[in-house]
């Protein structure tokens, strides 16, 4: 059992550096840093869905995005291979830097806005009501915590029992996409093969 | 809307530590969790709108996947506190969203390869052609 604090302390440990991360990868000059900083971003996501008891998706995040998503850009990097990029005079940002201001302060103000008609308009329910509401959760809380984390079981489930049709669109989807990228990323000599001779 | 989520979105939202409501987790409040990913997503936005590599735009867009990745897993976890009925609803989400991401990405990067053979460019200033 963890000590009541800590994963206030872990959590602003993780998000501190999801942060940085996430600002190098947005700054970096060269695509491979820029892809290493996405991967401890990436973990430090999925250090934070184990701090929300989601274990089965921290596991996909690190297979997936991690193992199989950040290794094919690596590898599409190393194929495409800009060395230009890494000189110092090379521009790396492109003339648009007062549209994004503009648009990132437009959703700043936007969830401010939201954030603080939350806190204004909706304190109406009484103290004594707050505190029955959480005895009533803790009492449902104090049920599932018993015993270990069935998080992949239940999410499993949870799966197969209400979006079954969602699951197989998204085989399709996965499906065409690999039919795709083959097709899109072959190259000349495979292209004249397929298409046999030219016609005259 | 659930009265008891309703109650416990309300205390997220305060400032204070101290209200009866946050002493049923022991994480940090939801509007922290809403904050961060919100930074991410404007973090990736900027990203996107700024930089000139069309792969380091791609990997700001799976930035913004996780930002909103983040939040689903935040919400779901909220609300099962609150003890309410789909808890499993928002992590459902997140998978099909990660699945979606890596199709994205397989065909995005088949595009890039693509052009990089055609044009010999991944600067997106460079691709042009159906600018006017």
């Amino acid at each position: 059992m963890l000590h009541p604090g800590v994963e206030t302390y872990l959590f602003y440990l993780l998000a501190f550096t999801a942060l940085i991360m996430a600002i190098f990868v947005v700054t970096a000059r060269s695509a491979v840093h820029s892809a290493l900083f996405l991967i401890s971003t990436l973990i430090t996501v999925a250090g934070m869905f184990v701090l929300l008891h989601a274990e089965f998706i921290m596991g996909v995040q690190i297979l997936v995005y991690v193992g199989g998503v950040m290794v094919l850009f690596l590898f599409v990097i190393m194929l495409v291979n800009v060395k230009e990029e890494e000189t110092e005079s090379a521009r790396i940002f492109t003339g648009q830097q007062w549209p994004a201001i503009i648009l990132v302060f437009l959703l700043g103000a936007g969830f401010l806005f939201s954030m603080s008609r939350l806190r204004t308009d909706g304190d109406t329910l009484s103290n004594s009501e707050k505190l029955a509401a959480v005895t009533a959760a803790k009492a449902r809380v104090a049920v599932v915590a018993g015993g270990g984390s069935h998080n992949t079981q239940e999410v499993g489930a949870a799966l197969y029992n209400q979006a079954a049709l969602p699951f197989e669109i998204a085989s399709i989807l996965l499906l065409v996409a690999m039919v795709g990228s083959v097709l899109l990323a072959r190259g000349r000599r495979q292209e004249k093969t397929l298409d046999g001779p030219p016609e005259v | 809307m659930n009265p008891l989520l309703f109650a416990l979105f309300i205390q997220a939202s305060e400032t204070t530590a101290q209200g009866p409501l946050s002493r049923l987790q022991n994480g940090p409040p939801l509007s922290t969790f809403m904050t961060l990913s919100f930074l991410l997503f404007i973090l990736g936005v900027a990203g996107v709108l700024t930089r000139r590599n069309i792969i380091i735009i791609f990997m700001s867009i799976e930035l913004i996947l996780n930002a909103v990745n983040l939040n689903m897993i935040a919400f779901s976890r909220y609300y099962q506190l609150a003890g309410g009925g789909n808890i499993y609803t928002g992590q459902i989400f997140t998978i099909f969203i990660i699945v979606v991401a890596a199709a994205e990405a397989a065909i995005g990067l088949g595009i890039v390869i693509a052009m990089y053979r055609n044009r010999e460019t991944v600067k997106i200033d460079e691709i042009d052609l159906l600018k006017w």
